[in-house]
């Protein structure tokens, strides 16, 4: 019995240990990653950064900052989510709550796991044709386009699940008092589930922030301050990855810096929705 | 091994010992079930001094049919089912159930497990229509109407009837908006109405007090019991005139328990009450009728009383006894 008891015990505590060290091993990756970027990027962070435009190498200036990327990412990012969450959300619930009887179902699930698969570069080449080429132009709403393409898969899938997860007993309750289908998805089922949604959405949206090559051949990019979508548009990424490509220093530590900016740009939006969410009474749910 | 062994053996010999009396002796558990029913009649063996004798009511007592007590012939009756079948796919969970249920009484369904009263129950307000692969045949009439006529419109069909079900399932809302939900969605905006309504279905279910102060709150923080009654709250606040209960207090302690049968107990005669349970004492104790279902049939069904002291037939006092089940 003490042997047999000891041997159980060792390997909980042999299970238990493997847990800590990998955890250990993924929190050890992120943290040399954030490290590196923080100490290349800290240093050229500065205030010109976000209030100037980009300065060509030789003019006066060089090489300033990233106004117009940061103000492009964020229009940009704020024009695919408009576009995406709808879509994807009202997916999301077709597939949970409406689809359990219909043909449609399984094909849309299965298309929309492998569009979460397809390389962001496809996803850009099918901006550039259905919506560059037929444009005459490059321009911000063919690269909004192309993030949301991304996003509404994404976001349809976690809706989805996170739906199935609400208890069968309140879409019950709710049809026992006389709800419809509809006001019971809209008033119980999707209150009950919108912590964990909102979670979905926001990593759908970091995922897209980050992207880089969908925008190439949509937005493509610009050195100016530009808020009408129909012209080429300015986005953060684009700029670091030319910024990256150049070969002055000076360019490259900007490119270091707007990495920093882009991280600190979707840390910032997650904390504040969450906090929004905290105040409106959503977080008890979520966390419940 | 050895020691396991001994608990066995120790619990066949008092199975042996609570072997079943000779058939004719009376049954010692149904005496305190007795006294808690009609305290005025005398615990008498064999249902001597008891109110319904089994000679006394002619019954359709047969091996095939359910013996249904001569008393419901004298209620009104709100909700009839005549030949009620219900399959879950091919499985055939209800055999062809007729009965009726007493306008204003309350009416338990018992029976062991899987033996269909919650899917009688459900099949009431049709919220097996949520279930996949569930084909209804026969018939179910609330207040004359076939229910599954076509031109019945089911959500009317529901708002008059209240659901409480097994497992308390307040919504993520604030206590407040879980008692109005079934206003909101029939468009109820007046916040005086909606405030009266409130105060009005907690005072009902025995919990205004503990919740007044704090109705702005969220429904997940309060405990079991108050849930359960917050869901009854919900219930009847729409003015049902039929109150569905599915095991309401399976997951209640023994206070919170009395506190819902007292309030059930509040409630007859207002509403039409059917209840399921698992709970013997708490269909003796709460009930006005009794129905006694298994493997999907109901077997007997008459004033509790009757069920309890005097049933028509051996399943139903081996049940009621607790000789099987």
């Amino acid at each position: 019995m003490q042997i047999a008891s000891a041997y159980i015990r060792g390997k909980s505590h042999l299970m238990f240990g493997l847990c800590i060290l990998f955890t250990a091993v993924i929190l050890a990756v992120l943290g040399m990653v954030s490290g590196y970027l923080i100490s290349l990027g800290y240093k050229s962070v500065d205030f010109a950064l976000f209030t100037q435009l980009p300065v060509p190498a030789g003019a006066l200036g060089f090489p300033g900052g990233l106004q117009n990327g940061i103000v492009g990412s964020i229009i940009m990012i704020a024009l695919a989510s408009l576009i995406g969450i709808p879509i994807g959300m009202l997916t999301g619930i077709y597939l949970a709550e409406y689809s359990s009887r219909a043909w449609l179902a399984g094909p849309v699930r299965f298309i929309a796991d492998v569009l979460t698969g397809v390389p962001s570069i496809v996803v850009g080449i099918l901006g550039y044709e259905l919506l560059v080429v037929p444009l005459g132009t490059y321009n911000g709403w063919a690269g909004a386009a192309a993030l949301a393409f991304i996003m509404i898969p994404l976001v349809a899938r976690t809706t989805e699940e996170m739906l199935l997860l609400v208890p069968r007993g309140y879409r019950e309750a709710s049809v026992a008092l006389g709800a419809t289908k509809a006001r019971t998805i809209l008033r119980v089922v999707v209150p009950a589930a919108f912590g964990s949604v909102i979670t979905g959405i926001m990593l759908a949206i970091a995922r897209v922030a980050g992207e880089t090559a969908p925008l190439l051949f949509t937005a493509l990019g610009s050195r100016f301050l530009e808020s009408n979508p129909s012209r080429p548009f300015p986005s953060l990424t684009v700029q670091i990855y030319h910024a990256a490509m150049e070969p002055y220093k000076e360019e490259n530590r900007k490119a270091w810096a707007g990495i920093l900016v882009l991280l600190a740009l979707i840390f910032v939006l997650n904390v504040t929705v969450r906090l929004t969410m905290r105040a409106s009474g959503y977080g008890a749910r979520a966390a419940r | 091994m050895v020691k396991t062994e001994q608990p066995t053996a120790e619990r066949d010999r008092a199975r042996a010992n609570r072997e079943p009396p000779q058939p004719g002796t009376a049954i010692p558990p149904i005496q305190p079930v007795l006294r808690s029913l009609n305290p005025d009649a005398a615990p008498g063996r064999n249902g001597q001094n008891a109110v319904h004798l089994p000679t006394a009511t002619p019954t359709e007592q047969s091996p095939q049919g359910p013996a249904i007590h001569a008393e419901l012939a004298a209620e009104q009756h709100v909700l009839s089912t005549e030949d009620f079948k219900l399959h879950y796919g091919k499985h055939r969970a209800l055999h062809g159930i007729t009965m009726q249920i007493p306008a204003g009484k309350v009416t338990a369904l018992i029976g062991p497990s899987g033996c269909g009263k919650s899917t009688l129950l459900r099949s009431f307000n049709r919220l097996n229509d949520l279930i996949e692969n569930v084909r209804v045949d026969g018939r179910i009439r609330f207040q004359g109407q076939d229910i599954h006529d076509r031109k019945v419109d089911v959500i009317r069909l529901r708002k008059k009837m209240g659901m409480v079900f097994q497992k308390s399932n307040p919504f993520p809302m604030s206590i407040f908006e879980n008692v109005v939900y079934a206003l909101r969605i029939g468009g109820e905006r007046r916040r005086r109405v909606l405030d009266e309504v409130c105060e009005k279905s907690l005072r009902s279910a025995a919990l205004w007090d503990e919740v007044k102060d704090r109705l702005h709150t969220s429904a997940l923080g309060m405990s079991g019991g108050q849930q359960q009654r917050l869901c009854i709250a919900r219930a009847i606040a729409a003015e049902p005139e039929v109150l569905l209960m599915d095991e309401p207090c399976s997951a209640l302690d023994p206070i919170a328990t009395g506190k819902v049968e007292e309030l059930m107990y509040a409630l007859r005669g207002r509403y039409t009450v059917v209840i399921v349970t698992h709970n013997m004492q708490q269909a003796a104790r709460v009930s006005d009728y009794t129905a006694f279902m298994y493997m999907g049939r109901l077997v007997e069904y008459g004033p509790t009383n009757a069920i309890f002291v005097n049933p028509h037939l051996k399943e139903t006092e081996s049940y009621v006894t607790g000789r099987f089940g």
